[in-house]
């Protein structure tokens, strides 16, 4: 058969464009300047300091904390809960966005799955930490112990564990899996060292069409399984609250509530991330205005979804009048908890709504604004959901006020300082945007292309 | 002679190459393609594509539901204690276990008939750096002796072409 | 298989405190000075509530003792990952400090808030140390800990009938908190003997369970003041 090769048009290569790719996502691993070991002396300072806080914790007692009688979970719960919210970032922009075939995500997907696996990583260190007996901490894996005794399959807590370690482990090998080609680019481009170690890393990937069908097969298949799984989560963490009789706890709406809280926090993460990493890894030309407007328009939608929920939510409390509930009502709305109920308010909903609703400002800046608005008003929210409730529950002489102490604000802040941390040290290892999903954008899969005829080889593109 | 293979600049040239190297006498098994991306949009690229990944999948779940059920049914009648009056095994609460390992148990499943498959792990046959920089790679592997000359003119035809014989 | 109960007559109760000490005195619950009480640190197993109603000079004083209500409907019982808190066959929502890991859900789940958590490691200053009880173990910091009803006194009167071989006396099991009541306000039993004095009292039209509507079906019965 003889290729009419004259009448075909030349595409013109694509390897410049390809080797630029290259050069520019890989900079970051190649190159290390004082900038680097800066961030990690001062980050690494704050998390070993939030270490040393939890060690005197662990050999003071827990006395040393603010909590207290009827008020049992603080800080740390909140931490928890809002570190597992924050991870639904990597979900719904991996995922979703790559089952719907959204095209614009393949630059944002890996910077998304690293904050999921991070927030997690830090979320699930939490449990740990608020334990009064952290030593025993393993007593929740179901084992065989010589105690001849289980875990309490029935308890929310014992489901916790399930769910985040089955979601940590399907967002790793969803991180992992498409790390292996762009491990391969790093392998083939450096020498020494680094060499050896992204050649054990990339698992001796060569590119055959099997080894990539394999891979995009794989990453269909975990992407739709680890979409029920992280509404299962949060959903999961919500069952920590609404199984116990607690006044504005025990409501069917926590589970859905909590979910859309959790990828509101993650969108806001993840356009927080986007931003610094556009800005000092000079990734101009990849993490495009654009990406930070479809992204600010999922944060508009979901501050709406919020909003819808916390309506939906304090309506009914409202209507029903029970009077535990109007209490604790009446705390967050009017009496000592007003002032943070009001600004979690306005971050969470007005300041989305204006920033993100009105095109002139939906820049990156606006988005950074309003992301940062939404990260301290969720934190709130997971605060004034355990705090007012707790300290205010059915019998008056024993409410009781919760009061933060120092060790508690020092772990609890310096998980900020972690995940940037651990961010930093991603970055400076593997590139954080996907090298072989951007080319692969310019390839379009079959589906989109008719079959080749004796007239057009290739097929028709139709977008 | 390990292998004689052909570098190219885009898809078109590598379609091309590919053709001629059918048309030398080789089976599509002992031609090997290298890209740094998957290059759906033309037929070499659309080689091994059955796979039984889903059905698998599908077996892992069932297979981590079969461990859900199993740890929730034996741990709690192995002890039954009675918490707030709930039944020992207790259908609600449970479905929350075995729908985790369900899934896990497809996740696992998927993961590792990718190792398997892909033969990730496996030490590298043919490979050349420069496929990295968005070359396509075609060429044989272990090719006779007597087609040595037919295949380095085969794979030399098109114009562009870095054919290496190693 | 006995179900044990209680029942507290408010118009007998002087809230005079003797139930708390004497809960203190018995199962070596330590005293956490007033600096940690203050930050509302203070474990007392049973407690008198006390409200004050109306201004002055319209003043009026209502209190209660409260302990752990032993529910049968215990929301504490099914959150706990380690089965630390769980029911017994007598009745009892009994609480095992070794497999305490100390996440305070179950305290967070009772309604009663009778649920107390170790923040500091118990230490009783010379020569208290010397009346602690040794029937009851000591809780180290980090575990949940709440009214048993005395069960160590329950164990050891119905191991001493057994051998004795005739059934436990209406009355002979009394918690320290009974025992120590001198207006007799506290009174413990068995509830499955209808002719019981718990039973007759908790069938009494002044009797009530507290905060009820919540579903928890407690095993303390209240009676309500009549002055």
């Amino acid at each position: 058969m003889s290729e009419p090769a004259s009448r075909l048009p030349v595409p013109a290569s694509r390897l410049p464009a390809d080797q630029r790719i290259n050069s520019d996502l890989l900079r970051p691993l190649m190159h290390t300047s004082w900038r680097f070991f800066l961030l990690l002396a001062v980050f690494g300072g704050i998390v070993l300091t939030a270490f040393v806080a939890w060690m005197s914790q662990a050999y003071r007692g827990y006395g040393v904390t603010g909590i207290r009688w009827p008020v049992y979970w603080g800080f740390y719960i909140t931490s928890f809960v809002f570190w597992i919210g924050i991870s639904h970032a990597g979900t719904l922009i991996s995922a979703i966005l790559r089952l719907v075939n959204a095209g614009w995500r393949r630059p944002v997907t890996r910077c998304a799955e690293v904050i999921t696996v991070f927030a997690l990583m830090i979320g699930a260190m939490f449990p740990i930490v608020h334990l009064g007996r952290p030593w025993l901490a393993f007593w929740l894996i179901p084992y065989p112990s010589e105690r001849m005794i289980w875990p309490n399959l029935r308890s929310p807590l014992v489901w916790d564990f399930f769910a985040i370690n089955t979601y940590l482990t399907g967002s790793v090998l969803f991180l992992f899996l498409p790390m292996i080609p762009d491990f391969a680019v790093v392998r083939d481009k450096s020498t020494g060292l680094r060499h050896s170690v992204y050649r054990m890393l990339a698992l001796g990937w060569r590119g055959t069409p099997k080894q990539w069908h394999r891979l995009e097969t794989a990453m269909q298949i975990m992407a739709i399984a680890i979409i029920p799984v992280a509404v299962s989560v949060h959903t999961i963490v919500s069952f920590d609250f609404s199984m116990a009789p607690v006044p504005m706890w025990q409501t069917a709406i926590f589970g859905p509530y909590f979910v859309a809280g959790a990828i509101f926090s993650g969108i806001a993460a993840l356009l927080i991330a986007m931003a610094v990493l556009r800005r000092f890894l000079h990734l101009e030309n990849y993490l495009h205005p654009v990406h930070f407007e479809n992204l600010g328009k999922l944060l508009l939608m979901m501050a709406l979804l919020w909003g819808y929920f916390v309506f939906n939510e304090r309506l009914v409390t409202y209507y029903g009048n029970e009077p535990a509930e109007m209490a604790v009502f009446w705390r967050t709305q009017r009496e000592s908890f007003a002032p943070l109920y009001w600004t979690m308010v306005v971050c969470n909903f007005v300041l989305p709504l204006v920033l993100m609703g009105i095109r002139r400002f939906r820049t990156i800046t606006g988005c950074v604004i309003a992301s940062f608005g939404v990260v301290i008003g969720m934190w709130l929210e997971r605060f004034l959901i355990i705090v007012p409730s707790l300290g205010h529950k059915y019998l008056p002489y024993s409410f009781g006020i919760y009061r933060p102490q120092p060790v508690e604000i020092i772990i609890a802040s310096a998980t900020f300082a972690a995940m940037t941390l651990l961010y930093v040290l991603f970055a400076k290892f593997v590139p954080i945007i996907s090298i072989w999903e951007l080319k692969a954008g310019e390839h379009t899969p079959a589906v989109l292309v008719p079959p080749a005829t004796e007239e057009h080889p290739l097929g028709e593109l139709h977008l | 002679m390990k292998a004689v293979y052909g570098l190219y600049t885009d898809g078109q040239s590598a379609q091309q190459a590919v053709n001629r190297v059918r048309a030398a006498g080789f089976a599509d098994h002992q031609i090997t393609v290298l890209s740094a991306q998957p290059m759906e949009d033309y037929e070499f690229g659309q080689v091994d594509k059955a796979t039984w990944m889903w059905r698998i999948a599908c077996i892992g779940g069932l297979a981590g539901m079969a461990t859900a059920f199993g740890l929730t049914w034996l741990t709690e009648t192995s002890w039954p204690i009675d918490v707030g009056g709930l039944p020992i095994f207790a259908w609600w609460p449970n479905l929350i276990i075995i729908f985790e390992l369900t899934m896990l148990g497809a996740i696992l499943a998927t993961v590792m008939t990718l190792v398997v498959t892909a033969g990730l792990g496996r030490s590298s046959a043919l490979y050349d750096p420069e496929v990295s920089d968005g070359k396509i790679l075609v060429g044989v592997e272990h090719p006779p002796d007597s087609a040595l000359r037919e295949l380095e003119t085969a794979l030399g035809a098109i114009p562009d072409a870095q054919v290496k014989t190693i | 298989m006995p179900k044990w109960g209680m029942a507290v007559d408010l118009d007998r109760c002087t809230g005079c405190g003797a139930c708390v000490t004497a809960c203190h005195a018995e199962n070596n619950i330590s005293t956490v000075g007033a600096e940690q009480a203050a930050r509302g640190r203070a474990k007392h197993w049973i407690r008198v509530e006390r409200y004050w109603e109306g201004d002055f000079p319209d003043v009026r004083l209502k209190f209660r003792p409260v302990m752990c209500q032993q529910c049968d409907n215990a929301p504490c019982e099914p959150v706990c990952p380690t089965y630390a808190s769980h029911h017994t066959d007598d009745g009892l929502n009994a609480q095992v400090y070794n497999r305490c890991i100390g996440t305070r859900y179950c305290a967070n789940a009772c309604p009663y808030n009778v649920r107390f958590f170790d923040f500091f490691n118990p230490s009783w200053d010379k020569p208290l140390h010397l009346q602690l009880n040794p029937d009851v173990s000591l809780r180290e910091v980090g575990v949940m800990e709440k009214c048993t009803f005395c069960v160590q006194r329950i164990k050891a009167t119905t191991i001493q009938a057994k051998a004795e071989d005739r059934p436990v006396k209406d009355g002979e099991i009394q918690p320290a908190c009974a025992q120590a009541c001198p207006a007799r306000a506290l009174v413990f039993g068995d509830l499955e003997d209808p002719e019981s004095s718990v039973s007759r009292l908790s069938r009494s039209s002044r009797g009530s369970k507290l905060l009820a509507d919540l579903g928890t079906r407690p095993s303390v019965t209240y009676m309500a003041r009549q002055s």
